[in-house]
C-alpha cells in the first residue's frame, strides 16, 4: 500500500487522535500555547517525593522562542535542568511532608513553518541503500537501530512489513507510516506504557505509542535509524478538552537527515507537532518520573491542552 | 633436604604436577623464599597455632569482618588471612605494574572511543556487539567528555601465575572493584604478628595508597573548583565492603557519605552538615550505575541522589569511576583486549590474556561444546565468580545443563582453558599443618589526570578449599600478605 | 561533618550510657534487695516490677506474677525486646558502624569488643547465677568507653556531640531511676514502720546512680529524701547529678554554637535556660512536688534533643 507522492500538509486534513476528527489548520508559523497540568494526590503522607518532568518544547531549528512557566501548589523550588540525553526537565523536590500535590506548566514557542517535504532529494536509491548498509554508518546510528523491549518484534512477526528495495527509502517509509496506521486501530485505555509489541500486534489495538514503537520497530529492522519522539499535537483552534501528550517517530537518511512520521494519523510530522524530547523508546521519554515515599493508594491525572494564533 | 631439617613445613607435601611458588623446577627453595623459610622454621607449628588465633582475634576486634547471610540471621565473618605471604620480585613486579598500567589506559581510551566517535568498531576491530546488548553501556554517556578525561579511575586487575611461570590477566574490574583495605589489613596484621621478618626484606609499603588516591582523585576535579571536595558514597552499613568505604574515607580523610545526605541544587552537589549545605566536588562512588541517580536509571533505588547525573552531565562534579564505565569490565571485551592494546597504544601487551573461546561466533561455540570438559565457562555479565563452570568438576547432567545454557544464550557465555594457577604454601586449621592452595593476585591502579599509581602489592588471594581454583571471599576464599621487594 | 552521622554519633552515646544504667539498676536492685531491711523491699515481685517499671515497660496488673528468670531475660540480652542491654549496645555499635570513619580505632575496637561480650554472653548462665558477673561487665565497659572517648578523640564537634548524647541520656536516666525509687518508696512506706524520708530506697537509688560514697562523703549521714534528691539533682561536683549533666552539655553545645549571642530559637539558648532554672533552685522547690519536677525535666531534656535534632541533625 503507497500513498500518493504529493505533498498533502498544504491542505486541510483529517487527523484521528483520541477518536477525535478535527480539521487541522493550514501549515503557517505560528505561535502556541501549551498548558500541562498534573495532580497527585495520596492516601497517606508522602514524607519524600522528587519528580523529573520532560514535557518542555526542545529548542530547536524550527521550535523557537520556547517559554516556560512553572508552578506546583506546595511552593516547592521548580530546578530547570537537563535528563541524561540532554533534554530540558524540570525537577521537583518539596520539602515538607503532604498528601496533595498539583503542578501547573505553561509554555510558549513559536514554530516554523514545516514543509515536511523540504529536503533535498534523496542519493539515488541504490546509493542510499549501499549507505545505510556500511558498518560506519551502523555505528553512527547504532542506539536508533537498537532492539529495545518496546521495539522487539515477535519472532514470527519480523517480516510483517519489509522494505521494496527498488523504490526509495523515504517512499517506503511513507508505506510503513500508513502500513503501521491501518494495521493497529486506536482505542484507549487497552493498552499502558508497559504493553510489549507481541500484545499489540495480536490484538491490533493501541495508542500513539504503541504505533510509534511499531513504527520503529519495522522500520529500524529494515535497517533505518528511527527514533521515538515524544511532545503535543496542536489538534485545531478553539479546540480544547482533556488530552494526553502524543508520540511519533522520527527516522534518518542518508542526506536527508531527520523525517518525522506520525503512524497514528499516517502524517508527515509538521507544523502542528511540537517536540519535545526523543529516544530509543517510551522509556527514555517518559514524561515524568516520579520517586515517592508513601504507602497506600494514590491517584493520578493530568490534562494538556494545546491552542495557537497565527503569527502576523 | 632442607624441608626435614624445617618443623614448620615438615609435613608439606608436594604435588609435582602444580606450580608451587617456592620451589624451583629442582625443588629447592626459591632463593627469595630461603631466608623466610628458614625464619618460621624456628617456630614451633604450636607457636604458630597461637599466632593465627591472635591474628584472627585482632580482625574480628577491629571489625574487619563481612556480612554472612543465612537463612536465619546475618553473621559476622572475618575474611579467612594467611600469614604466610607472598613474595614477588623487583622483575616480576615490574611486568605486572607496567602491564596493569598499560590495561588500564587502553581501557580508558577504548571507554573514550565508544563513547565518543567509536573508531575501534567502525574499523572493524572489535564487533559492535560489545556495546549494543552489552547492559552496562549508557547511552547518556555518548558525548560526554569526563573530568580530566578519566573514566576508569580505580582499576582492580586480577593475575594468576601459570605453570609456564607467566602472569596472565584473569580479568579486569572496573566498576567499583573492593579488596584494598584488606591489603592493608593484612599488612599491619602481618607486622603485628611476625614483625621479625621485615627486618629481613626490604618490602615496598601498601600504607601510601589513600594519599594516593586522594591525589589522583584530585587532578580529575571539575573544572573552575580550585581544591576539590572529595567524598566516598557508600551503599551504607549493610554493604559487605562497608569497611572497606570507611576505611578509605577515614585514611583519605574525607567524609564518608550515603544518598541521603547529599543533595542536588540548581546542578550542583551538596552534602548535608551539621553546619548546613557544603559543595561536593569528586566523588569516589562505591554504587553500581543503576543506582546513583533514581530519576535517570533505577526509580525504586533509594541508594542514589536525584539529578546526580544531571551535575554530572553539566561537568559540576567528578565520579570515579565513571558512568558507563562497566561496559569494558564485560568478559567479552576482556578477550579483546590484546587488539584494544595494540590499537590505542600501539604496543604489544605486556600481561597475556588467556585465551577466550566466543560462544556468540557459531564455529568457537561448536569447539566450546565438544570440548566443554576441558574448559571454564564463565558468564560475561558476573562478578564476585558467581555463574562459573569448571568443565573438568562437572558429573554428566551438570555438563549436560551447562550445555543448554549456552546453547539457549551463547551471548552470555566465553569459555577459556582451564588454566593452572600457581601453589602457595598455606596454612590450614584444619590439619593444623602447611598445605598447596591456588592462589591469584587482585592489582590495584588509580588513573588520573597525566600520573598514575600501582599500588606495590596486592591482594594474594587464596582458595582455601584444597583443589579449589575459585579465589572470591564469596566463594570461601582468603588471603595472604605480599610483598613486593624493592630493586 | 554530616547531619546524619552527628546524629548517629548523639545516639552512639545515649545508647552506650544507657546500656550501663539499666545494667546498674539490674545490679543494685537485685543484690540489695536480698538483705532488704522490709519485706516489700525484699519481695522479688516488688524489684522485678521497679526494673520492668525503669526501663519504661511497667507491668499495670497488681495481680500478675512476674517470671523472674524471663524479666532477668528480657531486659539483658532478649534481642526482641526493644529496651534490652543487648538491643543498646547493638544500635550503639550500628550508629559507630556508621561513624567509624570519624571516631578512633581504639574507641570503634572497644564497642566492637563490648558488643561482642553481650552479644556471645551465655543466656542460660546469665540467668541462673550470671547477673553480677554480666552486669558488673557492663558498667565497667562503658567507663572503658567513657575513657576511650575522652582519651582517643580528637575534642572537637564530633566529641562535642557525641557528649551531649552522653550527658542528655545521663541526665534521662538518673531522673528514670529516681522516678523509680520515687515510687518504690512511696510503695514500700510504713511496711515496716519506716518512713518515706527515711526509706531504705533512697540507698538504692544512690548506689544505682554509682553516687552512695560520695553521697556519704558529702553529708556523713544516712540518706534521707530530701538530702537524695539535693545530691543527684542539685549537687554540680556530683558527676551524675542533673546538674553536672545539664553543665556538660552547656559547655559542649557551646563547641557547636560559637555565636556570641545566642538566637532565642537555638539549641544553645534552650540549653543554657533550662540551666539557668536548676542552677537557682532550691531543693524544697522540688520536694513538694517530684512528680511534677520528672515530669518537666524529661520533657526539657526531650525538647533539648529535639532541638538539636532540628538544627544540626536534619537531613
Amino acid at each position: 500500500m503507497r500513498l500518493p507522492d504529493s505533498p498533502m500538509v498544504h491542505v486541510p486534513q483529517l487527523i484521528h487522535f483520541n477518536k477525535i476528527e478535527v480539521y487541522l489548520p493550514e501549515n503557517m508559523p505560528l505561535e502556541y500555547a501549551i498548558t500541562y497540568t498534573a495532580e497527585n494526590s495520596y492516601e497517606n503522607w508522602v514524607h519524600d517525593a522528587h519528580w523529573q518532568f520532560l514535557i518542555t518544547p526542545q529548542q530547536n531549528s524550527n521550535q523557537d522562542f520556547v517559554g516556560v512557566e512553572f508552578k506546583n501548589s506546595l511552593n516547592a523550588v521548580n530546578e530547570f535542568s537537563v535528563n541524561g540525553y540532554g533534554f530540558s526537565t524540570i525537577r521537583v523536590h518539596p520539602k515538607q511532608k503532604f498528601k496533595e500535590i498539583s503542578f501547573e506548566a505553561h509554555f510558549k514557542l513559536v514554530k516554523k513553518e514545516v514543509n515536511p517535504f523540504d529536503f533535498i532529494s534523496e542519493d539515488t536509491i541504490q546509493e542510499a541503500y549501499d549507505k545505510i548498509n556500511t558498518l560506519t554508518f551502523k555505528v553512527d546510528y547504532e542506539a536508533f537501530l537498537r532492539k529495545t523491549p518496546f521495539t522487539t518484534l515477535p519472532n514470527n512477526k519480523e517480516d510483517i512489513f519489509d522494505f521494496d528495495k527498488n523504490i526509495s527509502i523515504f517512499d517506503n517509509l511513507q508505506a510503513l507510516n500508513a502500513f503501521t496506521y491501518t494495521h493497529i486501530y486506536f482505542k484507549t485505555d487497552v493498552t499502558d506504557v508497559n504493553t510489549l509489541l507481541d500484545e499489540i500486534i495480536e490484538k491490533r489495538h493501541g495508542v500513539c505509542q504503541d504505533f510509534t514503537h511499531l513504527f520503529c520497530a519495522l522500520a529500524r529492522k529494515n535497517g533505518i535509524p528511527t527514533r521515538y519522539v515524544s511532545g503535543y499535537l496542536h489538534q485545531g483552534n478553539g479546540f480544547f478538552g482533556d488530552s494526553a501528550m502524543h508520540a511519533w517517530a522520527e527516522s534518518y537518511m542518508p542526506r536527508i537527515g531527520w523525517i518525522g512520521f506520525d503512524p497514528t494519523n499516517n502524517l508527515l510530522a509538521n507544523t502542528n507537532h511540537i517536540k519535545v524530547a526523543h529516544g530509543k523508546d517510551y522509556s527514555d521519554c517518559s514524561p515524568l518520573i516520579g520517586v515517592v515515599y508513601t504507602t497506600g493508594r494514590n491517584k493520578t491525572s493530568h490534562t494538556v491542552q494545546v491552542s495557537s494564533q497565527q503569527q502576523q | 633436604m632442607e624441608t626435614t631439617e624445617n618443623q614448620m613445613f615438615s609435613s608439606y607435601q608436594r604435588n609435582p604436577e602444580l606450580f608451587d611458588e617456592i620451589y624451583d623446577k629442582d625443588g629447592k627453595i626459591m632463593s627469595v623464599y630461603s631466608e623466610l623459610f628458614d625464619l618460621y622454621g624456628e617456630h614451633s607449628i604450636k607457636d604458630y597455632v597461637k599466632l593465627n588465633d591472635k591474628a584472627k582475634a585482632s580482625f574480628f576486634n577491629q571489625g574487619i569482618t563481612f556480612q554472612v547471610y543465612d537463612k536465619k540471621e546475618t553473621r559476622e565473618k572475618i575474611f579467612p588471612f594467611d600469614l604466610f605471604p607472598r613474595i614477588i620480585d623487583p622483575q616480576e613486579w615490574d611486568i605486572i605494574e607496567r602491564g596493569a598500567i598499560q590495561r588500564s589506559k587502553a581501557l580508558n581510551l577504548f571507554l573514550w572511543d565508544i563513547y565518543h566517535d567509536k573508531k575501534i568498531i567502525k574499523q572493524g576491530i572489535v564487533p559492535m556487539d560489545l556495546i549494543s546488548s552489552s547492559a552496562n553501556y549508557l547511552d547518556q554517556m555518548v558525548g560526554v567528555d569526563p573530568p580530566g578525561g578519566i573514566y576508569n579511575h580505580i582499576s582492580g586487575t586480577d593475575v594468576i601465575k601459570h605453570k609456564d611461570g607467566k602472569y596472565y590477566v584473569l580479568e579486569d574490574n572496573i566498576r567499583c572493584p573492593s579488596g584494598v583495605s584488606y591489603v592493608i589489613c593484612n599488612r599491619t596484621a602481618l607486622k603485628r604478628a611476625l614483625f621479625g621478618v621485615f627486618n629481613h626484606y626490604k618490602t615496598h609499603t601498601v600504607t601510601n595508597y589513600a594519599e594516593n588516591l586522594l591525589d589522583l582523585l584530585e587532578t580529575v576535579k571539575p573544572k573552575g573548583v580550585d581544591v576539590p571536595n572529595v567524598v566516598v558514597i557508600t551503599p551504607g552499613m549493610f554493604n559487605s565492603a562497608f569497611y572497606e568505604h570507611s576505611y578509605l574515607a577515614k585514611t583519605m580523610g574525607v567524609e564518608l557519605v550515603e544518598g541521603r545526605d547529599l543533595f542536588v541544587e540548581n546542578d550542583f552537589v551538596y552534602m548535608k552538615t551539621i553546619r548546613g549545605p557544603e559543595k561536593v566536588d569528586v566523588i569516589y562512588r562505591r554504587i553500581d550505575d543503576a543506582f546513583i541517580d533514581p530519576l535517570e536509571f533505577k526509580p525504586d533505588s533509594s541508594l542514589g541522589v536525584p539529578g546526580l547525573f544531571a551535575a554530572y552531565k553539566k561537568g559540576n562534579v567528578t565520579l570515579a569511576n565513571a558512568p558507563g564505565t562497566g561496559v569494558a569490565d564485560d568478559k567479552a571485551v576482556y578477550t579483546y583486549m590484546p587488539q584494544i592494546i595494540k590499537y590505542y597504544l600501539n604496543e604489544e601487551p605486556i600481561l597475556n590474556n588467556v585465551h577466550t573461546y566466543h560462544c556468540s561466533r557459531p564455529d568457537e561455540l561448536k569447539y566450546v561444546l565438544e570440548h566443554i570438559h576441558e574448559l571454564v565457562i564463565k558468564p560475561v555479565d558476573e562478578a564476585g565468580g558467581y555463574g562459573i563452570s569448571i568443565g573438568n568438576r562437572l558429573t554428566k547432567e551438570e555438563i549436560e545443563v551447562v550445555k543448554n545454557q549456552i546453547k539457549e544464550t551463547p551471548r552470555k557465555y566465553v569459555a577459556q582453558p582451564i588454566l593452572s594457577l600457581s601453589v602457595h604454601p598455606t596454612y590450614i586449621e584444619d590439619t593444623e599443618s602447611f598445605e598447596q592452595r591456588h592462589v591469584d593476585l587482585r592489582t590495584f591502579t588509580v588513573l588520573g589526570k597525566d600520573r598514575e599509581f600501582v599500588l606495590k602489592g596486592g591482594l594474594t588471594r587464596v582458595a582455601l578449599k584444597r583443589g579449589n581454583l575459585i579465589v572470591n571471599s564469596s566463594q570461601g576464599g582468603g588471603s595472604k600478605d605480599t610483598w613486593v621487594l624493592k630493586k | 561533618m554530616l547531619s546524619r552521622v552527628a546524629n548517629n554519633l548523639f545516639w552512639m552515646g545515649r545508647y552506650i550510657e544507657r546500656s550501663e544504667h539499666i545494667a546498674r539498676y539490674l545490679n543494685v536492685n537485685y543484690f540489695s534487695s536480698l538483705d532488704a531491711p522490709n519485706q516489700l523491699s525484699q519481695s522479688r515481685q516488688f524489684v522485678l516490677r521497679s526494673m520492668l517499671f525503669m526501663v519504661g515497660d511497667p507491668v499495670e496488673d497488681e495481680s500478675a506474677i512476674v517470671d523472674e528468670e524471663k524479666v532477668l531475660y528480657q531486659i539483658g540480652l532478649d534481642t526482641t525486646y526493644p529496651f534490652s542491654i543487648i538491643n543498646n549496645v547493638k544500635y550503639a555499635r550500628e550508629n559507630a558502624n556508621s561513624a567509624r570513619d570519624l571516631i578512633s580505632t581504639e574507641l570503634y575496637e572497644s564497642i566492637n569488643k563490648f558488643y561482642h561480650f553481650v552479644l556471645n554472653y551465655d543466656a542460660n548462665a546469665y540467668v541462673k547465677n550470671g547477673l553480677h558477673d554480666f552486669t558488673v561487665h557492663v558498667a565497667e565497659m562503658t567507663a572503658i568507653l567513657r575513657g576511650k572517648m575522652r582519651g582517643t578523640l580528637l575534642h572537637d564537634e564530633i566529641y562535642a556531640i557525641i557528649m551531649m548524647g552522653v550527658n542528655i541520656e545521663r541526665a534521662t536516666q538518673i531522673i528514670r531511676m529516681i522516678n523509680s525509687k520515687h515510687t518504690d518508696a512511696l510503695r514500700a512506706q510504713g511496711s515496716y514502720g519506716d518512713k518515706f524520708s527515711n526509706s531504705f530506697e533512697w540507698t538504692t537509688l544512690l548506689k544505682c546512680a554509682e553516687s552512695y560514697d560520695m553521697m556519704r562523703r558529702f553529708y556523713k549521714k544516712t540518706p534521707t529524701s530530701i538530702s537524695t534528691l539535693e545530691f543527684l539533682i542539685l549537687n554540680p561536683n556530683c558527676p551524675r547529678s542533673i546538674m553536672n549533666s545539664l553543665n556538660q552539655v552547656y559547655e559542649h553545645i557551646k563547641v557547636l554554637d560559637t555565636s556570641k549571642k545566642y538566637n532565642k530559637e537555638s539549641t544553645a539558648f534552650l540549653v543554657g535556660r533550662v540551666r539557668a532554672e536548676y542552677q537557682f533552685k532550691y531543693i524544697k522547690e522540688i520536694e513538694t512536688d517530684i512528680q511534677s519536677f520528672i515530669e518537666d525535666i524529661l520533657s526539657s531534656l526531650s525538647e533539648i534533643s529535639q532541638k538539636m535534632e532540628k538544627e544540626f541533625f536534619n537531613y
